[in-house]
């Protein structure tokens, strides 16, 4: 029931991929690159962009989004304006849709954004089937160390590379 | 019943009893032609040994003997707890209707009259022999029924405990998200703080040498400004508000704009931006947005500290009073509000996003009771509510006092429950869920818990309001009943 909005967004972006095939005007053209981190918890989500943004300052940009439709919708937004995302961070616990169900929905369109799971709750199956269909880099478990965090981000950034 | 199959397994065995030796041959001869396997006893009180030795499956009884009578031995029969169930016929001359009705009283199951014919012996032998075993097989149905009825309660009882573990498992993976949330918030804002302390203690000197008394005025106010804002914007806004001054900033000639706009969104300031522009057109103005930010973090971590810390005792309280019992199993004085309240903190997690919960609560007396069942009947009610509405919609609850009872009203605006199944849903095993969601247990084990307290449940649903009402008496002193009901 979730899945139109979901399919909404996916259509969307499908339309558009194809729309700059065809367009002779716009090419694609990939600048800058941002690590989007999904969590229902805005104090989660405030001290990850602190923990970012003092490691990586202004390498990058920095996108939250506090469910996983929002997530979507930044996605979307970010591929208008030639964002490349190259890592996401998300929970698993989130309400409506979980984290490896969104991380899958995601691999299914962008198969090179680094995922990242990052949570105080995930069930073994959960996390195998991000594994298997999401290609998932790392599940991090909170509390999580900062020296894990960056770690964990660094390698998935080379693995991007 | 198959009499060969029976034979073959094992003849029946027939007790023949009479003092008249050429009747005991001839009944022994024609017994034993009928492939029975006969004893021949001449008395009763050899026929009492022999039944003593090995319990026949019928008995041919005399009545007139020397000694103990046929009626004495029959009586003597029925007494005993092994041997009244075992069939007996009575053979005698005696021919009076009296004779036959205390023949009958003492629990004989027929009587044949002598001279009798070999036919009617046969007749009537095989007749008591096949209501014999049918009766035994019936027996033995009723054994096994009685086992697997027990059995059944066992496995009832073991999924009414099974449904209890569910519960709790979901509530503990709940609850390790719950607090591992703020513990990873605790442990990341610590690091933040941490980090931004050491970078101020090198940036501010630097920045103060380079920053006329006017800006650096305009810097405490920016910092001021920041440290005042109480409330930050969602990212959803953020990230409009970012766009917004952007192109502000931009506008104004502000160097760096994408940096700058998101700094002070990210500080919370994006009111008053021509308070602060002259600072921000300095040349060095990432270097002292990144100073400010550096000690807005510091407060602004800090505060999500003790969130965080709020957030979990909030969490570790709430899991205490959801068990609170009292040792004895005793009932114990309790509010009804709080036990909903503390079922709803512990629900937090499912009801924060897309759900909206009004809450109606008037002041009611403590009620005696077992908080810790009643939690048990919250969270299932409340349970079920969310998944009516499978996961989004309104969850009304009221708490009132009506004719010496507290009324719990718990309402969703979900599906509702078709009428033709509502009689149905406190039947146990009774479930809509698909199979693996839901023991059918969870409204029936609501129900007896209620019964407990001596209250009702009632039910009235239509699509998109379904309201269950609880009913729980004030109760002044616990009666020794329910102790004993408590713990047996």
């Amino acid at each position: 029931m979730r899945d139109f909005g979901i399919s909404d967004i996916f259509d969307r972006l499908r339309y558009r991929a194809g729309q700059a095939h065809l367009s002779k005007g716009k090419t694609p053209i990939m600048l800058k690159k941002a690590i989007l981190c999904v969590d229902d918890e805005e104090i989660i989500l405030t001290s990850l962009r602190d923990q970012l943004q003092n490691h990586f300052g202004t390498r990058y940009m920095y996108e939250f989004a506090e469910s996983a439709d929002e997530a979507l919708d930044i996605i979307g937004e970010l591929y208008d304006e030639d964002v490349e995302i190259l890592i996401i961070v998300s929970d698993w616990l989130m309400p409506n849709m979980k984290g490896d169900e969104f991380l899958i929905r995601v691999h299914e369109q962008f198969p090179g954004i680094v995922k990242v799971l990052l949570t105080g709750h995930a069930d073994e199956a959960a996390i195998k089937r991000a594994e298997k269909y999401a290609n998932l880099h790392r599940c991090l478990y909170k509390p999580w160390s900062e020296e894990d965090l960056i770690e964990t981000l660094t390698s998935g950034l080379e693995r991007n590379l | 019943m198959n009499n060969n199959d029976d034979q073959a397994a094992g003849r029946a065995n027939i007790l023949v009893v009479d003092d008249t030796r050429a009747n005991l041959r001839l009944l022994s001869g024609i017994l034993s032609e009928q492939d029975y396997l006969v004893r021949p006893v001449p008395d009763g009180q050899l026929a009492l040994s022999a039944v003593k030795a090995e319990a026949p499956d019928l008995i041919l009884l005399d009545i007139m003997m020397p000694g103990l009578s046929g009626y004495e031995v029959c009586k003597q029969l029925k007494e005993d707890k092994l041997t009244r169930d075992i069939p007996v016929i009575f053979i005698s001359a005696k021919n009076e209707i009296m004779d036959k009705v205390k023949a009958f009283s003492l629990g004989g199951v027929d009587y044949i009259t002598k001279p009798f014919q070999t036919e009617e012996v046969v007749a009537r032998v095989r007749t008591h022999l096949t209501l014999r075993q049918l009766q035994t097989s019936l027996e033995e149905k009723n054994r096994t029924l009685s086992e697997t009825l027990e059995e059944l309660k066992t496995a009832q009882n073991q999924l009414v405990l099974r449904e209890k573990m569910a519960a709790l498992g979901q509530l503990i993976a709940g609850i390790a998200h719950e607090i591992n949330t703020p513990l990873g918030a605790i442990r990341a804002s610590i690091s933040n703080i941490l980090n931004a302390l050491s970078s101020s203690i090198c940036q501010l000197p630097e920045l103060f040498q380079q920053l006329s008394p006017e800006r650096q005025t305009d810097f405490f106010l920016l910092i001021k400004a920041a440290l005042e804002k109480v409330e930050l914007p969602s990212s959803k806004k953020a990230r409009k508000l970012r766009r917004i001054l952007r192109k502000d900033l931009e506008k104004q000639g502000v160097e760096e704009p994408d940096t700058i706009a998101s700094t002070l969104v990210n500080m919370g300031i994006w009111e008053n931006i021509p308070d602060f522009i002259s600072l921000l057109r300095e040349e060095n103005n990432t270097f002292i947005l990144q100073t400010a930010y550096n000690l807005f973090v510091q407060q602004n971590n800090s505060r999500n500290i003790v969130i965080a810390v709020d957030r979990a005792s909030k969490i570790v309280l709430a899991l205490k009073h959801y068990t609170r019992h009292d040792d004895s199993g005793r009932m114990m004085g309790a509010s009804v509000s709080d036990g909903i309240d503390v079922v709803l903190t512990l629900y937090h997690n499912r009801l924060k996003r897309g759900i909206d919960i009004i809450r109606k609560y008037e002041d009611t007396p403590n009620i005696l009771c077992y908080p810790d069942e009643l939690n048990q009947v919250w969270t299932n009610l409340i349970h079920n509510s969310v998944y009516a509405m499978n996961g989004s919609g309104e969850l009304r609850i009221t708490v009132s006092e009506k004719d010496g009872q507290v009324l719990v009203r718990i309402s969703d605006s979900g599906t509702g429950i078709p009428e033709n199944i509502r009689h149905r849903i406190f039947e146990p095993f009774f479930t809509t869920k698909p199979p693996g969601e839901g023991s059918g247990l969870g409204l029936d084990i609501v129900r007896k818990i209620i019964e407990r307290h001596h209250g009702e449940i009632d039910v009235e649903s239509s699509p998109g309001r379904t309201t269950f009402s609880v009913f729980l008496p004030i109760l002044t002193e616990p009666s020794e009943n329910d102790d004993v009901m408590r713990n047996a």
